[in-house]
């Protein structure tokens, strides 16, 4: 076998130095990875059967109903299965379990520009990072759990976390029917060509998905500096019977201002956006109550 | 040799003398019929002429290439799917490689006349009715469900025809020189912009009739099931990464109800109990039970265990790591609301259990060959009457080896009557003997294969292992790429 990639081997150097310093912040540059993710493939990715099996404490280990034993063991919880006793699955879904459930996705995090703003804009709130990149998601990892250490006399970014999924496949698998009250999709991966556009993060069926894990009343945030792109997703959003579009004014108050004030500059893309004095499109919708079933009222 | 039935469906229907039952069977790229009277038919579809290759293009354009003497005919396509309307008027079939959804009109003798013709987007990989059989839905290899009208109406058809749209639309690219930029998008963008010099683009023909997405996964849907429940309807759907989704039935199908999650593996098969409840089975050693309109898995009843027992020490089957289940049929017997039967790839046997019961694994029926369809017939309240289709080409327990001796019935037929014990059904095998030994025009094979016909007998066997036993395929293999 030839020698490992001088890359690969200066980035796992690097990997190996981060992990004894734990104040440090990542560096970008040893975690980038090519833009673009193939949703339709069979990734090596680890998600939970269902929402109530997700290992919540250890992404929010400050939130955990069961504090671990040992200092920060969160992740090293006994994982032996093999007796699959009732009590046994009792006792690791406790141990799995958060004091509160996570209200907030940003779906695509990328760097975590959005998710670090989140995390002082809403401080009583969870958030999610979300991210199909590996090495994307371990460098927000690493940045969180670098802040956490900074910030630990004031239990700073506790409320953040980041894992690796493919949204488009496993959404209801980490959230339960209606647990959201927002959805962040920033800067997405356009897909110019046509017959990508069924890789796009919006298509009418996914809209389905996204108003069953979103509560009637919550939202749905786009922006992206494609107008084509903005568009598709008001079409999809806007033809969609379980979502309307905000406008007016509405945008710029309250919570669902904040939120596009800070979607408009904090994520790393907007920024770039901004430094190129490129343009930003804007959308927000609203999930509408599910009608009654047909013959009742 | 004549290739097994790969899919079987029945149905009951008014005759002059009272009641009368239709088995279809598809073998290949035929169907065969046949009703209790004895009366059957077979429906073999047209060749398509081999195109003839355009000589004036040819001429005109730089020298072509030889044109081959004996232009290869297109092989007709395989039928995948079989489902009869509840009052045996109607048949659907869909074939495989041609994306084909044909709705049949069956005739009083059984003569089968095709009515329409549907070709997808999409490989359709499962179909069911829906709205009391007026309306076909249909299940894709790219996750998605259209619905169709069963019948088409002259208005339909109107309404789907596509007005003449603006094709002199000016080409523009979706993104900007400001627009930020990989690599990868500044080349695509660069790709558009030479494109709509050459030329308008060309748009990749959608289907003319009229069609619905209504509902839509981004993976493989394996089975699409509809229920009614009171005044609700709903339809479920079954994905390779093991989801089963509950969603409204029409017209509100973007509506979520909830995900019956458990599965470990994919799904391939789903079956409502005469009870009522959900039975799922796919890549898992086990057949899960759903509480379904509370989403709750009421049990797990082990399938891989029993089979492994009972097939120890056969030939065929190496060792428990390597032996793995993955479900091909789910049935609910008619006369029982408790019993289903399983089949799985690759195993002459069905597997037999009944849902509430204290004893939790199920009984293994053997059979004469591997299991590849299963068709209930109705013969009255007190039995039931199963018509099993056998691999009769491949040794029972393998998807490879074929077998030596020849004439194995490729139909096993049988009963359960009151005792609950499952026997074969001397009296409808031999009703059946001709349904069974039935072999369309079409599917006659010239005798003993050459030595330079070698070749392509290798084909024509991987071709037909992979028509009968593709589920296993769905497993998700280690190792995928970051």
């Amino acid at each position: 076998m030839a020698a490992e990639p001088p890359k690969r081997q200066k980035r796992e150097e690097y990997k190996r130095s981060l992990a004894a310093d734990d104040g440090a912040l990542p560096k970008k540059k040893f975690f980038r990875q090519r833009a673009h993710a193939n949703p339709f493939s069979d990734h090596a990715l680890t998600y939970p059967k269902s929402p109530a099996e997700m290992d919540w404490a250890s992404l929010y280990p400050a939130f955990a109903v069961k504090k671990p034993a040992q200092g920060e063991d969160g992740k090293e919880i006994d994982e032996s299965r093999a007796d699959g006793q009732a009590a046994h699955e009792e006792e690791q879904r406790e141990a799995r379990a958060i004091t509160k459930d996570v209200e907030i996705a940003d779906i695509g995090c990328g760097f975590g520009g959005l998710l670090f703003a989140l995390s002082t804009t809403f401080p009583d709130t969870l958030s999610l990072g979300m991210e199909i990149r590996i090495s994307v998601t371990e460098y927000v990892q690493e940045k969180i759990r670098a802040l956490r250490s900074q910030n630990a006399e004031n239990q700073g970014y506790q409320n953040i976390g980041c894992l690796r999924a493919n949204t488009m496949k496993f959404l209801p698998n980490f959230f339960r029917k209606h647990q959201l009250r927002a959805i962040f999709l920033c800067f997405p991966d356009p897909h110019f060509k046509q017959r990508k556009h069924k890789a796009r993060i919006v298509s009418s069926t996914l809209c389905s998905e996204y108003a069953y894990v979103v509560r009637p009343g919550g939202y749905v945030y786009t922006i992206t500096d494609v107008r084509d792109l903005h568009e598709w997703m008001v079409g999809h959003f806007a033809g969609h019977a379980s979502w309307a579009r905000v406008e007016g004014s509405e945008l710029e108050e309250g919570v669902v201002g904040q939120c596009v004030a800070t979607m408009s500059t904090e994520t790393e893309e907007s920024k770039k956006v901004t430094r190129n004095n490129g343009e930003k499109f804007v959308a927000v919708f609203r999930r509408i109550e599910d009608p009654a079933w047909p013959g009742e009222h | 040799m004549i290739s097994p039935y790969q899919c079987l469906a029945a149905c009951t229907r008014r005759a002059a003398d009272g009641h009368e039952w239709l088995l279809f069977g598809a073998t290949g790229s035929d169907l065969v019929v046949q009703s209790s009277s004895g009366v059957a038919s077979t429906w073999t579809p047209e060749i398509a002429a081999p195109e003839e290759p355009d000589r004036e293009a040819a001429q005109e354009g730089p020298p072509a290439k030889r044109a081959k003497l004996t232009p290869v005919a297109e092989p007709k396509p395989n039928l995948s799917h079989l489902k009869v309307t509840k009052d045996g008027k109607h048949l659907v079939a869909v074939s495989a490689e041609d994306k084909c959804i044909r709705v049949f009109k069956v005739g009083d003798q059984c003569q089968l006349v095709q009515q329409s013709q549907r070709c997808m987007g999409k490989r359709p990989s499962s179909i069911t009715l829906a709205m009391d059989d007026t309306t076909i839905l249909c299940a894709d290899k790219f996750g998605d469900v259209y619905s169709l009208p069963l019948l088409p109406s002259p208005e339909d058809e109107q309404a789907a025809t596509p007005e003449p749209k603006d094709d002199q639309k000016k080409f523009e690219p979706s993104a900007s020189v400001l627009t930020v930029h990989s690599g990868r998008n500044r080349k695509a963008l660069e790709e558009q912009l030479k494109q709509a010099q050459k030329g308008a683009k060309q748009v990749k023909d959608t289907p003319r009739f009229k069609h619905h997405l209504i509902i839509g996964h981004v993976s493989m849907l394996t089975d699409v099931v509809c229920a009614k429940i009171g005044s609700r309807s709903y339809i479920l759907t079954a994905d390779r990464d093991e989801h089963i989704r509950v969603s409204r039935g029409i017209p509100q199908t973007h509506i979520i109800e909830g995900f019956c999650q458990g599965h470990e593996e994919f799904v391939s098969r789903l079956c409502f109990s005469k009870s009522g409840r959900l039975v799922s089975g796919g890549g898992d050693p086990y057949m899960y039970i759903w509480d379904w309109l509370s989403f709750r898995l009421i049990e797990k009843i082990p399938l891989q265990e029993p089979l492994f027992e009972h097939y120890k020490g056969h030939p065929h089957h190496t060792g428990a790591a390597e032996f793995k289940v993955a479900v091909s049929g789910i049935w609910a017997v008619p006369n029982s609301a408790q019993e289903i039967l399983v089949a799985c790839e690759g195993v002459p046997a069905l597997v037999s259990f009944k849902l509430g019961s204290s004893s939790r694994t199920g009984r293994v029926l053997p059979l004469n060959g591997n299991v590849l369809d299963l068709a209930f017939i109705a013969v009255g309240a007190g039995h039931s009457i199963a018509a099993v289709s056998i691999d009769h080409v491949h040794q029972p327990g393998s998807k490879h080896e074929l077998r030596q001796e020849s004439g194995a019935s490729r139909l096993q037929c049988l009963s359960n009557h009151n005792s609950g014990e499952w026997e074969d059904d001397e009296t409808l095998t031999k009703a059946l003997e001709r349904f069974s030994r039935s072999m369309p025009n079409g599917a006659r094979e010239s005798g003993t294969a050459s030595e330079t016909d070698r070749g392509k007998a290798d084909n024509k066997a991987k071709a037909l292992r992979d028509l009968l036993y593709g589920v296993e395929n769905l497993r998700k293999r280690p190792g995928a790429e970051d």
